[in-house]
């Protein structure tokens, strides 16, 4: 609430350091591509999650996912072919295009140069290696294409966004799992807050991907249903695919061009559990950790936060662990603050997840409204906490806080605020 | 950005040594770990046969006590030269505060082998057969992950990509942590493994280096060069605060002072816009050390054999450099490292260590001609004596990513 307004500006001056704000929003999901399409399906409770489509389920015993259909790249392609990249570069081509327009920008020579681009992913490009092992797995690796090489590696993500928008500046792919689109967030927030430059886009993007579907199944995690985080009788997660970017400038650069401001980014905070590849701390110390360094560097108390977007993939475990973290970092305060999870609605974006979940703090704030977390029709007891179920909630939110867990241990948690003069 | 940036150690694992005076030694006395493949299966099909390998590297060597089934090979490599960076900066094991240590890995491929393996496994044995194990190496942040569990590192854990330019990316962004004063230790590098997938999509790609009837090796900036050879490794380095490394007697190796990128929107595809973002990111990496262009003493640049890059990166020193030029030492280890992609940048910098400390400059080998009208006359094939307080360190990607990173010496 508004009291620590004054903390986020007084930590900025402090140091003489820019404000980050974020100024325009870019969506691809399974529930609708751009910002006022998801934005309006995501309060509305709407599902992306559907019978997997991209390939044979039958052998894997689950056969539900969240993938986006009927997407057409060539709107947004100017300068590729769809042929040309792979369909994760085509998400995060079409969801950063969207950011730069909803953001009204027009890109001039002087910004281009310093512009850079940051996204976080899980996978890169899944589909070209996996018609790379189509290829060896018959015998025939010759056929591997030419453009393997050049069209695989996940660092392409962000070269192949600067490429088709013409962006000069530090172009980096963060591939550090489904903690990915925070990571990207927060680096872009330093670069801006330091000023290395005045303009960035993140986000995230992962497409679906049956090297993923086969280890989450094989780890029995996948649902064979629906997605019910935080429900009694969760079954699991959901994979999914999408994109995100959050156009990010310095208040300065955002004044001095008249855009409109959604909120402002306040502070991150990054650790990890360096316990186990797979699973979570078991008592999610990283997660506290990242929950408090994302607050304190904020300036913002934890009785400040009005909305959590959580992490909330729907594993019978992750849920829990989660619940006591928050209630860790919030005391009593825990019951008071509402949280949700979309993955609910759009299963697990993977890389994406944090920076879909990232739009969604920000127009929770701008738009005065909570995203519900569907499907939980039976509370946990061991997660006794406001999970907004079912209905999503008019609310006026200043202070929203976003947390993304991954594979490797990391643990990501990011502050957004009402922007204040 | 007030605070000095220093590296107290170095871990690397690599063809060449396992030590930056042995990498160093056996650059200056003009030895590669390029080698013909006998054995490399997909090297059949297309006609390249060389590579700088990783033949018999031992992870119980360095990591000893645990299981290491749980790594594959590259979360290996990256944890072993974790050991080696820790143990070389004299860190304490028993300091409470390592566990805060934030670690920045830069990769291309990440577990690229064990991904592929892991789809191939399921395609052919069917998906409920795969190793839960193997899964969790999948996701390209494994090796980070992996050396962060194996050395109980809690700090923030971020893995870099920018392609072959991975491990200057990743040092940069470390040398930043730093300078803004949120942490006063972060470990950083790089590592990438050569495997049957990369050999075979590089080779299909046309830009190995063919065992052609002029050139047996990929010489960098040779005008006989027609692609490079893949090698392997990882780096560590440990950066930090000089108040910090005083303060518990460390011995600071180099500073490393500025840091900048910037991207080639033509993918390659221009040479000319090539050449425009390296000379910016070269310009602007001096410009952020405080430093002029005459300060630079040497040059190692991100030559591979490359026949575009190469040519791009000399227009971008002349350019840059103007008359200068002309006289500037510059170095390219790949020609003896193999063009080693996430690893290089950070193996570039510890091979720029060692000539700030004994002012010595390692030659290319092989180096017989420089391309027509190039008047560079500072890129030898010799080992030579230089004076230089300053370095400059390049990374130029396949792709359109440009980095530079500036490193000083200490007297």
């Amino acid at each position: 609430m508004i009291d620590d307004f004054d903390g986020i500006k007084t930590m900025a001056k402090k140091a003489e350091l820019h404000r980050v704000v974020v100024t325009g929003l870019g969506v691809v999901s399974s529930i609708g591509t751009g910002r006022e399409l998801f934005w309006n399906r995501l309060v509305a409770g709407c599902s992306g999650i559907d019978a997997v489509s991209s390939f044979d389920t039958s052998k894997f015993g689950v056969h539900s996912g969240a993938e986006i259909r009927e997407f057409d790249p060539v709107p947004y392609l100017l300068r590729f072919l769809p042929s040309d990249i792979g369909r994760a570069s085509q998400f995060a081509i079409a969801a950063a295009r969207l950011a730069i327009s909803d953001g009204n920008l027009c890109i001039t020579e002087k910004d281009s140069n310093t512009f850079g681009v940051v996204v976080g992913t899980t996978s890169g490009e899944p589909g070209v290696i996996e018609q790379f092992d189509n290829d060896c797995a018959t015998g025939h690796p010759e056929r591997t294409s030419r453009r393997f090489i050049s069209t695989y590696p996940c660092h392409v993500l962000a070269s192949h966004v600067a490429a088709e928008l013409g962006l000069g500046g530090e172009v980096v792919t963060i591939p550090t799992a489904c903690a990915a689109g925070n990571h990207a967030i927060a680096r872009a927030y330093d670069e801006l807050r330091f000023g290395k430059a005045e303009i960035m886009l993140a986000g995230g993007a992962d497409s679906f991907s049956r090297i993923t579907y086969a280890g989450f199944a094989r780890l029995g995690a996948i649902s064979p249903d629906i997605c019910q985080p935080f429900d009694l009788n969760r079954k699991g997660m959901i994979p999914g695919e999408g994109a995100a970017f959050l156009l990010l400038e310095t208040a300065d650069h955002a004044q001095r061009r008249s855009a409109r401001v959604y909120a402002e980014i306040a502070g991150y905070g990054l650790s990890c559990d360096a316990h186990h590849m797979t699973a979570a701390h078991p008592e999610a110390e990283g997660g506290v950790r990242a929950m408090q360094l994302a607050l304190g560097l904020a300036g913002i108390r934890p009785e400040s936060v009005d909305y959590i977007s959580a992490h909330g993939t729907g594993t019978p475990t992750n849920d829990r662990l989660e619940a006591i973290a928050i209630k860790k970092v919030f005391g009593e305060g825990a019951q008071r603050v509402p949280i949700s999870s979309i993955k609910s609605m759009l299963g697990h974006t993977m890389g994406a997840a944090s920076a879909i979940e990232a739009v969604a703090c920000t127009l929770a704030i701008s738009e005065g409204c909570i995203p519900p977390t569907i499907n939980l029709f039976h509370p946990d007891p061991e997660c006794d906490l406001d999970f907004v179920p079912l209905i999503g909630r008019t609310q006026k939110v200043d202070v929203a806080l976003n947390n993304a867990y991954a594979f490797g241990g990391n643990n990501s948690s990011v502050v957004f605020a009402r922007y204040k003069d | 950005m007030g605070r000095k940036v220093v590296i107290t150690g170095i871990g690397l694992i690599s063809p060449l040594g396992e030590s930056a005076e042995g990498v160093f030694a056996a650059l200056c006395n003009g030895k590669s770990a390029v080698r013909y493949q006998e054995d490399s299966n997909p090297t059949c099909a297309v006609g390249c046969h060389l590579a700088a390998r990783l033949i018999d590297f031992k992870a119980e060597k360095y990591l000893p006590g645990r299981p290491l089934r749980p790594l594959d090979r590259i979360s290996q490599m990256a944890a072993a030269s974790c050991s080696l960076a820790l143990q070389n900066s004299k860190s304490n094991y028993t300091n409470p505060a390592r566990v805060e240590f934030p670690l920045v890995l830069g990769t291309m491929f990440g577990g690229m082998h064990t991904i592929g393996d892991f789809d191939r496994a399921a395609l052919l044995s069917g998906p409920a057969s795969v190793s839960p194990m193997a899964f969790a190496n999948t996701v390209i942040n494994a090796a980070a992950g992996q050396t962060a569990i194996w050395h109980k590192l809690r700090g923030s854990n971020t893995t870099v990509a920018t392609g072959s330019t991975s491990g200057v990316s990743a040092v940069g962004h470390a040398l930043e942590l730093i300078q803004r004063e949120k942490v006063a230790v972060v470990l950083a590098g790089g590592a990438d493994e050569c495997s049957f997938e990369s050999f075979l999509g590089f080779s299909r790609a046309g830009l190995l280096c063919t065992n052609s009837s002029h050139a047996e090796m990929p010489i960098p900036f040779d005008d006989r060069r027609n692609g490079f050879a893949l090698g392997e490794g990882a780096v560590i380095l440990v950066l930090e605060d000089l108040d910090h490394a005083s303060k518990r007697g460390a011995v600071p190796l180099a500073e490393l002072r500025g840091y900048a990128a910037a991207f080639d929107v033509s993918q390659g595809k221009n040479p000319s816009q090539t050449v425009s973002a390296l000379a910016r990111s070269m310009r602007m990496a001096i410009d952020r050390s405080g430093l002029a262009l005459d300060d630079i003493g040497f040059v190692s640049a991100s030559a591979n054999g490359s026949v575009l890059q190469d040519c791009c990166e000399l227009s971008a020193l002349c350019g840059v450099f103007g008359d200068r030029a002309e006289r500037l030492p510059v170095t390219a280890i790949k020609c003896g490292t193999g063009e080693t992609l996430g690893a290089s940048g950070a193996l570039q910098i510890t091979v720029a260590i060692q000539t700030l400390k004994t002012q010595e400059l390692p030659g290319i080998i092989g180096l017989e001609k420089l391309p027509p009208g190039c008047r560079m006359r500072g890129i030898l094939p010799t080992t030579r004596r230089i004076k230089a307080h300053t370095g400059l360190i390049n990374g130029v990607g396949m792709d359109g990513n440009c980095c530079s990173l500036v490193i000083v010496g200490l007297d």
